[in-house]
């Protein structure tokens, strides 16, 4: 007998509190850390935090009215959003007026910033999810398998890069790369993958890359040479990190953010701060919610009932993993600086809308796991 | 199968038609594992950073915020003996703009009319202004330098009017300042900037750029006890280097080690003789001044004429300024930058002449009372060496106290007072050799031997050389500093003296850290009846009709003092030589004898020494002596009016003199 529940007793019986708790501690965490961090300035920029609440809110209320929308729905627009992803990214180059850095990233309608490259990360996971859903094999793959997906994942990272925003471009070629690794590839396929990427990507390096995109790499390399230029963020995001220590100075006592050694705390180095601020211990427990977040969507996509929320879910993980990761890992030293946000926890509009949904996506398909069955528990 | 009442007649594909996750299986475990695997890998490298090199990082982060700025240290002042300043700090106002700042409509013309520049250099400067806001470049940006050393008044008005003035600032540095400017400025000396080369040397002293360091004279002898030493601070600063408070927590003992403020000097010169000196050098234009105690050998007056001001030389009034003040300093051809008391020598003439006579006196070679006959001129071999005017029959006494050329001549060639004998009692009292005054370069000046004459002439000596010598001419040359010390030992009984300008180390509230005794430097071994007869010449030589020095004492307003004076005029001749460059222009001048006088005071119970030399003044008795007896005034002035100031008082304050005379 099949039940045809309501969706006020969807979200009552198979609302996924754990992911929303720990989510909701990190966007906590993120918008105390936020007004830390901004404290140093006086102005518009120590509002910032204000801002972000509002966006956390719009991203709250959005994710929540595409809970009621079951994600299969999308299934469907998969490639009609991918497409309108792609087209969004073009028209950066004819109508972007913003500059960020010397790069061009920003649409502006009605006055909003509106970064399509955030959003792209959310049509590729539901475009990848689509093909893979459309695809379905239990026999082994090739390469030549996920040809198409791959090219779906380069036309934007290309599109990307070319803004340029090497740390967007290597996220979406991550996020598929980690959905890519949930197919069965022959292990001859991956060893052939290996050998062509590894060349191609001193390629891209010497003549794809930008000057200040190779200067980044190379300040990773080695810091000290260059404490005032390009390495002052990473050095100086590393040394505030160890100056937190095992428990930290205490909110708003971390030095290097309070005296301004962290010009960019508010966007892409809150961590320096939290980390200065709570110390190790304060570190670790940032780690655990990410780690946790990160574990429990691929369980979700392991109890998913479908292929296409299966990769849904393991893509809204890898968005939130890469993002935790390459963030942390470059501010302490062990990536490159590149410019990728901390979920929840850097400042933006776009950056919070995207992992907002990513999530929102994430417990779509948790919530549906059980097709209308209710809950076992509930039988 | 259709999904809930909430999406209607939406159809999705029913769950049984779909595809399964199977290829997935097996996989979930691996990549959560692999995911957990690398957020433990950041979670080692935070433990590596947090954990095992904190102490390392928050050294870095302590480092970044945590700046020993340098406190300024004071630098000593300089007093003279009776406590006027002759040399101090005080704070000098520079004002700096920022171009790009600057609104050229509204706060330009405020500016100029508050600093009160005149129209031309304001133009200039507004044209600089306006070319640096045209460009493209940071330089706007930065601060310049618009005016240094402005008035009292302009800082006052400029703080008013602080508010409307966006772009300014006023920044105060600190200036030596000389009062007395120009007098006595050689014996002080100046600061200037410490030289490039110099720094790498001076640094580990504590020197920085752009520190003043004494150049000349006591300000770079007593270097090391003037300038004190810096203290520091640790502070908080933010990135861009400015300063917070607030956070002093963070700072690890010790904060702060105080700044050790310079050591005062109390010199042994008097501001006042000083003064009456330079009054009495005017309408002379170049020359030097000693005055000295002949009991202490402590330098009461010392001044070199052509002077600088080294208030322009020591900054504070801009760069223009000090460049101006080098390029006079070094073009004019009567040398203002040199010590005319030690860093020049000169034949002295006829001061010379006692020494001639004590060297004949103590061999036995002559008897006082004998009698030579002047006939105004001598001739010894081919040549004929002249005298002032016929002299007729002149003894010891006359030959000093009128100044006859011809006795002294005679001594030298038909009495033995060889070339040597000379040389050895100059020597005795000093002369050929470096006082170890210690302020300026000094020069030995020149007691020629029979040997050293023989060596300049390629092995042949010229009888006529000791002729020469006999008179203080020839090869002959000593400092201003010299023949006053070697009066001062004439008029004490032969001791003569180390030179002493720094009388005393004080601290900044006055305590005397180090006081300097009088140093002896040797007892000239002259007997007391030989010293008796050319003391007795000297004072001839001041007080006696026909004395060359009469006529100056007559018109000096000592007597009316009630001070006698002995001592000896010397008109010294200069060797002709081709004048050229700078002083073509005035080759008379430059072919213009010395004009000379040393001598003490008072005559019979002297206190102090004096030598003039007035350079190309001409004849010593009419130009150097004034000076000397007009230094002496003020000396014996000023004593008597603090005798009469402090009687009661100070009953004791005798100042060390002997007791007795009013």
């Amino acid at each position: 007998m099949i039940q045809h529940e309501s969706f006020s007793a969807r979200v009552r019986d198979h609302f996924d509190w754990p992911l929303f708790i720990s989510a909701m501690l990190i966007a906590v965490l993120g918008i105390v850390n936020l007004y830390g961090a901004t404290s140093v300035y006086s102005g518009a920029r120590a509002e910032l935090y204000i801002k972000q609440i509002q966006f956390l809110a719009v991203g709250g209320v959005l994710g929540g009215v595409l809970l009621a929308v079951d994600y299969r729905h999308l299934e469907r627009l998969g490639y009609v959003l991918y497409a309108f992803g792609v087209f969004n990214l073009s028209l950066v180059f004819a109508l972007a007026k913003g500059f960020t850095r010397g790069s061009q990233r920003w649409i502006e309608i009605f006055g909003f910033k509106y970064q399509p490259s955030e959003f792209m990360k959310i049509y590729l996971v539901i475009a990848l999810a689509k093909y893979l859903h459309d695809d379905p094999r239990n026999e082994g793959r090739t390469l030549r398998d996920l040809f198409i997906p791959a090219v779906l994942t380069f036309v934007p990272a290309l599109l990307v890069l070319r803004q340029p925003d090497l740390g967007t471009a290597s996220i979406l070629v991550l996020i598929f790369l980690s959905i890519a690794l949930m197919t069965r590839i022959h292990w001859k396929s991956l060893a052939a993958f290996v050998l062509t990427v590894v060349p191609s990507t001193y390629v891209v390096y010497d003549y794809v890359l930008l000057g200040y995109q190779k200067a980044r790499i190379t300040t990773f390399l080695n810091p000290e040479a260059d404490v005032k230029g390009l390495g002052f963020h990473a050095y100086n995001s590393r040394v505030a990190i160890g100056d937190g220590g095992l428990f930290g100075a205490g909110f708003m006592k971390g030095t290097q953010n309070q005296f301004g050694f962290l010009p960019d705390q508010f966007s892409d180095f809150p961590f320096p701060v939290f980390a200065e601020d709570w110390g190790f211990a304060g570190s670790v427990l940032l780690i655990c919610l990410y780690g946790f977040l990160t574990v429990w969507s691929i369980h979700v996509a392991s109890q998913a009932k479908d292929r296409f929320g299966a990769v849904l879910a393991i893509g809204g993980a890898s968005i939130l993993f890469w993002h935790a990761v390459i963030n942390i890992g470059m501010t302490a030293g062990v990536l490159p600086v590149v410019g990728v946000t901390l979920p929840l926890f850097s400042y933006g509009g776009s950056s919070m809308l995207t992992v907002l949904i990513a999530l929102s996506l994430v417990m779509n398909v948790s919530m549906r796991r059980y097709g209308g069955v209710p809950a076992p528990d509930r039988l | 199968m259709s999904l809930a009442g909430w999406s209607g007649g939406v159809h999705l594909v029913g769950d049984r038609g779909r595809s399964d996750t199977s290829e997935f299986r097996g996989r979930f475990r691996w990549i959560g594992l692999g995911m957990t695997l690398i957020f433990l890998a950041l979670v080692v490298r935070l433990f590596e950073l947090q954990v095992l090199e904190t102490e390392d990082n928050r050294a870095a982060a302590r480092e970044n915020v945590v700046r020993r700025v340098t406190l300024a240290t004071t630098r000593g002042i300089i007093r003279d003996r009776s406590g006027k300043v002759l040399a101090a700090g005080r704070p000098a106002y520079n004002i700096y703009v920022v171009p790009e700042r600057l609104d050229m409509k509204d706060v330009w013309p405020k500016l100029v009319e508050y600093v009160g520049v005149g129209p031309d250099e304001a133009m200039r400067f507004e044209q600089r202004l306006l070319a640096l806001r045209a460009d493209e470049g940071p330089r706007k940006k930065q601060q310049i330098l618009f005016k240094e050393d402005i008035s009292r008044d302009a800082v006052a008005t400029l703080a008013t009017h602080e508010a409307e003035l966006p772009g300014v600032e006023v920044v105060p540095v600190p200036v030596r300042a000389y009062p007395y400017e120009e007098v006595g400025a050689h014996a002080l000396g100046y600061m200037a900037e410490v030289d490039v080369d110099k720094l790498a040397s001076l640094r580990n002293a504590g020197y920085m750029e752009g520190d003043r360091i004494g150049v000349t004279g006591v300000e770079r002898a007593w270097e090391s006890y003037l300038r004190g030493t810096r203290g520091w601070e640790k502070v908080v600063v933010d990135a861009r280097g400015r300063r917070r408070t607030g956070r002093e927590d963070i700072i690890e003992e010790p904060r702060r080690s105080d700044p050790l403020p310079g050591r005062d000097l109390r010199l042994t010169l008097d501001a006042d003789v000083q003064k009456a000196i330079d009054k009495a050098f005017r309408g002379e234009a170049a020359g030097g001044v000693v005055m000295l105690d002949v009991r202490t050998g402590r330098i009461i007056g010392m001044y070199s004429k052509p002077a600088y001001d080294p208030n322009a030389l020591s900054g504070g009034s801009g760069k223009q300024v000090i460049r101006d003040a080098f390029r006079r300093l070094y073009s004019d051809p009567l040398k203002p930058a040199l010590d005319k008391t030690v860093s020049g020598a000169y034949p002295p003439g006829s001061t010379f002449k006692p020494f001639t006579a004590l060297a004949a006196l103590e061999k036995g070679l002559i008897d006082p009372r004998s009698v030579i006959q002047c006939k105004g001129a001598k001739t010894y071999g081919r040549r004929t060496f002249r005298c002032t005017h016929v002299h007729g029959g002149v003894d010891l006494h006359k030959g000093i106290a009128e100044s006859c050329n011809v006795y002294f001549y005679s001594l030298a060639a038909d009495y033995g007072v060889s070339m040597d004998l000379i040389a050895d009692m100059g020597l005795r009292y000093g002369f050929g050799g470096r006082t170890g005054l210690g302020i300026n370069a000094e020069v030995a000046g020149r007691m020629p031997t029979r040997a050293w004459m023989t060596l300049r002439n390629h092995g042949h000596f010229e009888q006529g050389s000791a002729l020469n010598a006999s008179i203080g001419q020839g090869a002959t040359t000593v400092t201003v500093l010299q023949l006053t010390l070697a009066y001062a030992a004439l008029a004490n009984g032969g001791t003569l003296y180390q030179p002493q300008i720094v009388r005393a180390v004080e601290t900044s509230n006055g305590t005397v850290v180090q006081e300097f005794n009088p140093r002896v430097r040797r007892q000239v071994d002259v007997s007391a009846e030989s010293l008796k007869i050319v003391q007795r010449a000297l004072e001839a030589g001041v007080h006696q009709e026909g004395g060359t020095s009469l006529t100056a004492y007559n018109n000096s307003g000592l007597r009316q003092l009630g001070v006698d004076m002995a001592g000896k005029t010397g008109t010294a001749q200069v060797s002709h030589h081709l004048v050229r460059g700078a002083e073509a222009e005035r080759g008379w001048y430059f072919n213009r004898e010395h004009a000379w006088w040393a001598g003490w005071a008072p005559a019979r119970s002297p206190e102090v020494a004096v030598a003039a030399l007035v350079e190309h003044g001409g004849f010593g008795g009419k130009h150097a002596a004034p000076i000397a007896f007009q230094a002496a005034k003020a000396y014996f002035n000023l004593v008597r009016g603090q005798r009469e100031g402090t009687r009661g008082a100070q009953p004791a304050a005798g100042r060390g003199r002997r007791g007795g005379r009013p």
